[in-house]
């Protein structure tokens, strides 16, 4: 089973204390929206759990692995994969082989042709099968998007960060992200959902954390968050919670 | 039918096969070319494709650490100097004798001795001054004095190529873009240095001397040849050319090609992916560098000197402007870049007269070069040759999305199935 535990995570930038003893726990595939005005800290405590930056204090363990003090690499191939908040896909590869990559690098002994089958499914899936010979640059940047996705099913990790999926998304596209959210959720995946939009957040999260000034001021149930009176104050601030 | 992008009307798997032709035809056509080549100054052309080989080595090896993996090294001649050093260092100092000098460092080795001679550096009028050509005077030929094999020498040198490569590799893992070109500047100019100064062991400017790559000659197609003759030494460096092309085609169709584009691409995204990427920029350095001194001791052998201007900036930049024109995105061409450049920077020495103005070739060719790169960096970004093959190998691919695009549009059925551009890495 799923088991992701963040404990007391401190991250300072000279005097910018980005993080302050962040604590909480995923058991199993919970879908997470992880809320927080700019400055929060949900870009540095993605940064963490991926092995970008190690934190000043604290721990991270996946599946009773610890896996703050390892590479990016190294997380990813222990089961947490995550995508950029700027779309990372890589430009002058073709499509498919923005899908072999990670595959590839996990080294399973998989034949050429279950390979090309699998990446064929999850481009089919996401709508962009068309384009799998196209360079990834002659993409839109919500195909990116998508891309990038897609390359994280080929990655297939337990725990799934999505920095700022739906960031300059056309709303036909955000459909398709919606249903790969769900579905991904649905194989038993976690995910931590990091967005600035609520409707989105609210749509799909079964708990929501909420970051302010670095400091986690509120982990529950959506309803229960969302008429916390330090969130309303820190995050959603004069304007009324959504309905 | 004509083809939508504006291509001669060929199937597309036929298109895609063209390069694989073209390739096999100029391969042919190198490896008779000395054979049938009957115009005057043979010697003299064998000479200069013999050093567009030598160049095409540099050129495809860097296009695969510059092009491919994204590091923009500026010290590749640095380890073609380190090889060729290594190769020149070796044959001189280490020799084979059959009785003790008593002069030299010397150890027994299999019934002979191993002779480490002394250095005396530039300063000695005559060169009979060390220690074994001593002990040579004395036993006045009685003894047998073999020099080491060169492809040991040239053995040593890729081997110290690929241990500086290695060893730079780690050094510049942090360093991205403009930072790392000006820390492989650094190195090059490091080596340099190092060469010039210390002249007891390397002769500084004189340079050193070597033994041609077949100093007791050789036969080929049971022709016998001389130490001297060009087509043993064309065939080598041919030959070493087609051995690396070889080794990038195999690296660029396996994983390790597929991981160092992403590594080009975006580091981070490919190591939130998984993948490993210090050790493949590690390793990419270390094999290319490798392959860069392997040319550059096999140069010294054919050339029979190495001086420390080998590492002249000009030189470096002429080996980027080589894979630059070819397309530093395929080795392929940036070999063929070097090829083809070498051969126009030598036809154009061919001075002219244009309405009684005589034009000196010999100073002007140099600026015809830079206007061709200047050129090509402006409008061909990915070079003259590269997004040739591309043209061909990608062949229907524009053509197929749109076809299969439209069908989803229009209804189930789907367009023509062929085969992927990019095939899964083994």
């Amino acid at each position: 089973m799923i088991h992701l535990q963040v404990n007391r995570l401190e991250k300072r930038f000279g005097g910018n204390h980005a993080l302050k003893g962040v604590t909480f726990e995923v058991k199993g595939p919970e879908l997470i929206g992880v809320l927080g005005p700019n400055g929060a800290g949900k870009t540095t405590m993605t940064n963490i759990l991926d092995g970008a930056i190690t934190p000043s204090s604290g721990t991270v363990y996946l599946n009773e692995h610890r896996i703050d003090q390892l590479q990016p690499y190294q997380v990813a191939r222990a089961g947490l994969g995550r995508t950029f908040q700027v779309t990372r896909s890589f430009r002058r590869m073709t499509v498919l082989e923005n899908l072999y990559v990670p595959a590839l690098a996990l080294g399973h002994a998989q034949g050429k042709a279950a390979l090309r089958a699998q990446a064929m499914e999850v481009l089919e899936f996401l709508t962009i099968d068309h384009l799998r010979n196209e360079y990834a640059r002659a993409l839109s940047g919500g195909q990116q998007k998508l891309l990038e996705l897609g390359r994280l099913l080929m990655l297939d990790p337990d725990v799934i960060v999505l920095d700022e999926p739906f960031a300059g998304v056309h709303p036909k596209l955000m459909e398709v992200i919606y249903a790969y959210i769900r579905r991904v959720n649905a194989a038993g995946k976690a995910i931590l959902l990091i967005s600035h939009q609520m409707d989105a957040i609210f749509a799909l999260s079964q708990r929501l954390l909420v970051l302010n000034f670095g400091e986690l001021i509120a982990d529950g149930p959506p309803d229960v968050v969302k008429n916390d009176p330090a969130v309303i104050e820190a995050y959603l601030g004069a304007e009324e919670p959504a309905k | 039918m004509a083809s939508s992008d504006g291509g001669p009307a060929m199937r597309p798997e036929f298109q895609r096969q063209i390069p694989n032709a073209a390739g096999v035809l100029l391969i042919l056509f190198f490896a008779l070319f000395p054979l049938v080549y009957t115009g005057g100054n043979y010697d003299y052309v064998m000479h200069v494709l013999i050093t567009a080989f030598f160049y095409a080595i540099l050129s495809a090896s860097w296009s695969m650490l510059a092009g491919y993996a994204g590091q923009f090294s500026f010290g590749h001649m640095a380890f073609m100097a380190i090889g060729a050093y290594t190769a020149a260092l070796f044959g001189h100092y280490f020799w084979i004798t059959g009785e003790a000098t008593g002069l030299c460092r010397e150890i027994p080795f299999f019934g002979n001795w191993l002779v480490v001679v002394n250095p005396i550096g530039v300063t000695s009028t005559t060169l009979d001054q060390d220690c074994l050509r001593q002990a040579m005077t004395a036993w006045d030929g009685s003894v047998s004095v073999t020099r080491m094999p060169i492809w040991l020498g040239i053995v040593l040198g890729t081997l110290m190529g690929g241990l500086a490569g290695f060893l730079v590799g780690i050094l510049v893992l942090r360093l991205r873009a403009a930072y790392l070109a000006l820390f492989t500047l650094g190195f090059s100019e490091i080596v340099k240095a190092v060469i010039s100064a210390e002249i007891d062991i390397t002769r500084g400017q004189a340079g050193m001397e070597l033994p041609p790559l077949f100093p007791d000659g050789v036969t080929l197609f049971g022709q016998a040849f001389g130490p001297t003759d060009k087509i043993p030494p064309y065939y080598a460096m041919f030959g070493l050319l087609l051995l690396c092309l070889a080794i990038l085609t195999w690296l660029a169709r396996s994983r390790f090609g597929l991981f160092v584009r992403a590594l080009r691409e975006d580091q981070d995204a490919a190591a939130a992916l998984g993948v490993n990427t210090t050790r493949y920029k590690v390793v990419v350095f270390t094999i290319t560098c490798a392959m860069a001194a392997t040319a550059g001791a096999v140069q010294a052998h054919y050339v029979q000197i190495v001086t420390p201007n080998m590492l002249f900036l000009l030189q470096m930049s002429l080996v980027v402007a080589m894979a630059v024109i070819g397309g530093i995105e395929n080795f392929v061409a940036a070999a063929l870049g070097a090829i083809f450049l070498q051969i126009m920077l030598e036809v154009l020495r061919t001075s002219f007269t244009i309405g009684g103005v005589e034009v000196d070739m010999t100073t002007w060719r140099l600026v015809f070069f830079g206007l061709l790169l200047m050129v090509t960096l402006r409008f061909f970004r990915n070079g003259l040759i590269a997004p040739l093959i591309d043209r061909f190998r990608r062949a229907g691919v524009a053509a197929e999305t749109v076809e299969k695009r439209t069908a989803t549009l229009t209804g189930p059925g789907g367009g023509p199935h062929r085969a992927d551009a990019a095939e899964v890495p083994e």
